[in-house]
């Protein structure tokens, strides 16, 4: 065998190997797409392609009880922005979101740092806790509504016999304080909530952190504030924006307490939502309705993110 | 040990087998007869009957719609009806969902339905509900409440055919009344005085107890103020809105009024729907009340009211110069316009709303017939002796607006006259909602 011949036939057969080896890498990088096509397509099916229907519908003046679909361009979204009932409704979600967000976070950020101290009967106290949270919210707003009752309500009489308030007053059926009562009864059922996330959070700082600022004389406030503070800060923001998003999505205790009102005070943009939707049958403007949400939830939770990436960014140096 | 319960078990098994066998001699035997049976009917009934089916919001009293649609089944052998039970009219977004989606596929199913008031023109301008003007004279219509009548006709033809009649009422206490020697009220001016003084006695605590929360049940009761007034929503065209005009306004003021200037009505009323404003009555501490006829069973028993046998009822209070309205309710029935088997659901839906048929409603179900010779026989009278009393009530039972953009509508109504009873400025409100209703109806 000449040399001639040798390299010809190891040519050969490293081009054989080597496109075996290209197939193999062929065949490698694909299986995982092709195994990742069924759960790709559900999320397509259930998730991607309901928000571009929502969106292209949201085009249409489709009303299924007039039998009409026809394409009328932005005209839906023409009527949204003078539309003083969408505004109304706007402005009470992100009234009720901001401010139940924020009282849930420090009411939860406060139980977590009681829950999160050794004292006897720590776990009895942490399991009950959750109740509140536990309950469905129909039966929470059931409750409320006995609690704040304008005659016979206990929060009244509680009230009244305490010289607070001189004579009942009508909590969910006054425009001033409707909204307020729907608050009050969102933040009981869900600070538990937050306090849990938040305790979580707080059994990831270090001991030895607090032990260190301890020796070196720093009070209970200064360990809060320098220590735990600021590493709670990443769990305290993921926290808040899962609670902002939930609480934007306020539904069911406005639709069995108040159902929007009175006089509106209390409409939110769900349940207008739903309203325009399920009530009226008007598939086109409710698309256009449900898009205004989907983009006000997109921009708080694109808030939020750019806010915890920051912050990331800056802990990473 | 182990051989007698070995025993047992077999002398056990054995009985079982034996009560097996002779059940299945008798199963076989029935199964060898029904055909024979069956053969005997169909050659008797000749032909094979028409198909057809019956979608209905759920009722239920002593039977149920189920029940009654059995009834016409057994009693004649050329239509056969399968029933389709849709939810309750409690939970009625639903029932209109659940109809719309069927209705909207136009294959013909279901043939006959029932329908709240409020959706006869809807359905009627979607063109999913027969006419029924050449089926039904003019001198059977006549038979029915002339209210009830109109809410089931659209641009003046008939589209729907009425099954039973609810409406609002005046519930007032017989003895602070007699005992105050005040008469039942005919205007609200006697109402707001009656109301007044004996809250002024310490007699009761709420002298008019309504519904003003923002929900359907305030446009039932903006419509009974209004109608009261002589005025309406809408104008008979459906498309004239007429909410902003003087009877409306004054209407509405005086609904503000119980509230802010007379007082008679707690500023509760503004969260209050039925329920609600049920509660107090029941409990004793209210001269009057607007409500459905529900309410009047409820106060008569013992275990949950304590003005049993002090109740009395009456058409509602007018205005001066008007004419007492009561809110209709109620389901009416309709055909379906893509029905493939026209006569029959013809034939089936006017037997529902026969006589006869009506008078079981009433004594099985509770559900008050639409026509007013029903009311005067002597079975309802035993039976319901406190429906018998409403007929002069349901006489003067008017119509929500009729319109095939109702939803909206009300939503609009809802929004305004919520707003109007909670801060006074009653002009601007209805103003506001006159406009957007103009929008609504001219789409």
């Amino acid at each position: 065998m000449t040399t001639a011949q040798a390299a010809v036939r190891s040519t050969y057969r490293d081009a054989k190997r080597q496109r075996a080896i290209r197939q193999a890498g062929r065949a490698g990088r694909l299986a995982p797409l092709i195994f990742l096509a069924p759960a790709g397509l559900a999320l397509l099916a259930v998730s991607v392609f309901p928000v571009f229907d929502g969106l292209w519908l949201s085009l249409h003046n489709t009303l299924l009880s007039a039998q009409r679909s026809d394409f009328i361009g932005f005209a839906n979204y023409g009527q949204l922005v003078g539309d003083d009932q969408f505004w109304s409704a706007w402005r009470h979600t992100l009234i009720f979101t901001a401010t139940s967000t924020v009282a849930e976070t420090l009411i939860g950020l406060a139980m977590a740092l009681v829950l999160h101290e050794t004292f006897a009967g720590r776990g009895m106290v942490r399991a009950a806790m959750l109740v509140p949270w536990a309950i469905p919210t129909v039966v929470t707003s059931k409750m409320f509504g006995w609690l704040f009752d304008g005659q016979h309500g206990i929060v009244n009489w509680l009230l009244v016999q305490m010289h607070i308030l001189s004579a009942p007053a009508n909590w969910y059926g006054s425009t001033e304080t409707a909204l307020w009562t729907i608050v009050m009864a969102d933040v009981w059922k869900t600070a538990p909530f937050m306090a849990l996330l938040l305790l979580a959070g707080l059994q990831t700082v270090p001991n030895a952190l607090i032990e260190a600022s301890r020796m070196d004389g720093a009070g209970a406030l200064q360990t809060f504030f320098y220590i735990r503070l600021p590493l709670l800060l990443p769990t305290l923001m993921i926290a808040g924006m899962f609670r902002a998003l939930d609480a934007f999505r306020i539904f069911d205790l406005v639709y069995v307490l108040t159902g929007g009102g009175p006089a509106d005070s209390t409409e939110v943009l769900s349940t207008l939502t739903y309203k325009t939707l399920f009530s009226a049958l008007d598939f086109g403007y409710g698309s256009a309705l449900s898009v205004a949400m989907f983009a006000t939830e997109a921009l708080i939770a694109f808030g939020f993110g750019l806010f915890i990436m920051r912050g990331m960014r800056r802990a990473n140096g | 040990m182990t051989d007698r319960s070995e025993h047992n078990v077999s002398g056990r098994s054995a009985g079982t087998r034996g009560f097996g066998r002779r059940s299945f001699l008798m199963a076989a035997g029935a199964a060898l007869a029904t055909p024979a049976i069956l053969k005997t009917i169909s050659v008797a009934r000749a032909a094979s009957p028409a198909e057809i089916t019956f979608s209905s919001a759920k009722f239920f009293g002593k039977r149920t719609v189920a029940e009654v649609v059995d009834l016409f089944n057994q009693s004649q052998g050329e239509i056969r009806v399968t029933y389709d039970e849709l939810p309750p009219p409690s939970a009625s977004t639903e029932v209109h969902q659940g109809l719309v989606q069927r209705l909207a596929k136009k294959d013909g199913s279901p043939d006959v339905f029932t329908q709240d008031v409020v959706w006869i023109a809807e359905f009627a301008a979607a063109g999913w509900a027969l006419a029924l003007d050449d089926v039904i004279s003019a001198a059977e219509a006549a038979e029915y409440f002339p209210g009830v009548l109109a809410a089931c006709k659209f641009d003046g033809k008939l589209t729907a055919l009425p099954w039973f009649v609810d409406s609002g009422m005046l519930y007032y206490r017989k003895d602070l009344l007699s005992a105050a020697g005040i008469a039942v009220p005919e205007t609200w001016d006697q109402l707001v005085a009656g109301a007044e003084q004996l809250m002024k006695a310490g007699k009761a605590k709420i002298g008019y107890s309504w519904q003003a929360k923002q929900a359907e049940v305030l446009i039932c009761d903006l419509v009974e103020f209004i109608a009261s007034n002589g005025g309406s929503i809408l104008g008979p065209d459906g498309k004239t809105v007429t909410i902003a005009d003087k009877p409306a306004v004054e209407a509405v003021q005086f609904m503000y009024d119980t509230i802010a200037k007379y007082k008679i009505s707690p500023a509760d009323v503004r969260s209050w729907d039925e329920e609600p404003s049920r509660m107090p009555f029941t409990g004793g501490d209210v001269a009057f009340l607007r409500n459905w006829s529900y309410v009047y069973p409820i106060s008569q028993d013992a275990k949950t009211s304590s003005v049993v046998g002090k109740v009395g009822v009456a058409p509602l209070p007018h205005f001066a110069g008007g004419k007492s309205a009561a809110c209709l309710g109620g389901y009416q029935y309709g055909v379906n316009a893509s029905t493939k088997n026209r006569d029959a659901a013809v034939t089936f839906v006017k037997w529902l709303s026969s006589p006869k048929t009506q008078l079981t409603f009433a004594t099985e179900l509770g559900l008050a017939p639409s026509r007013p010779a029903v009311f005067d026989s002597a079975e309802l009278g035993k039976a319901q002796p406190f429906m018998q009393t409403l007929k002069p009530v349901f006489v003067g039972a008017t119509p929500r607006p009729v319109t095939p953009r109702y939803s909206q509508v009300s939503l609009a109504l809802q929004s305004a006259v919520s707003k109007a009873v909670n801060d006074g400025n009653v002009a601007a409100a209805l103003a506001e909602a006159k406009k957007k209703i103009e929008s609504i109806v001219s789409a």
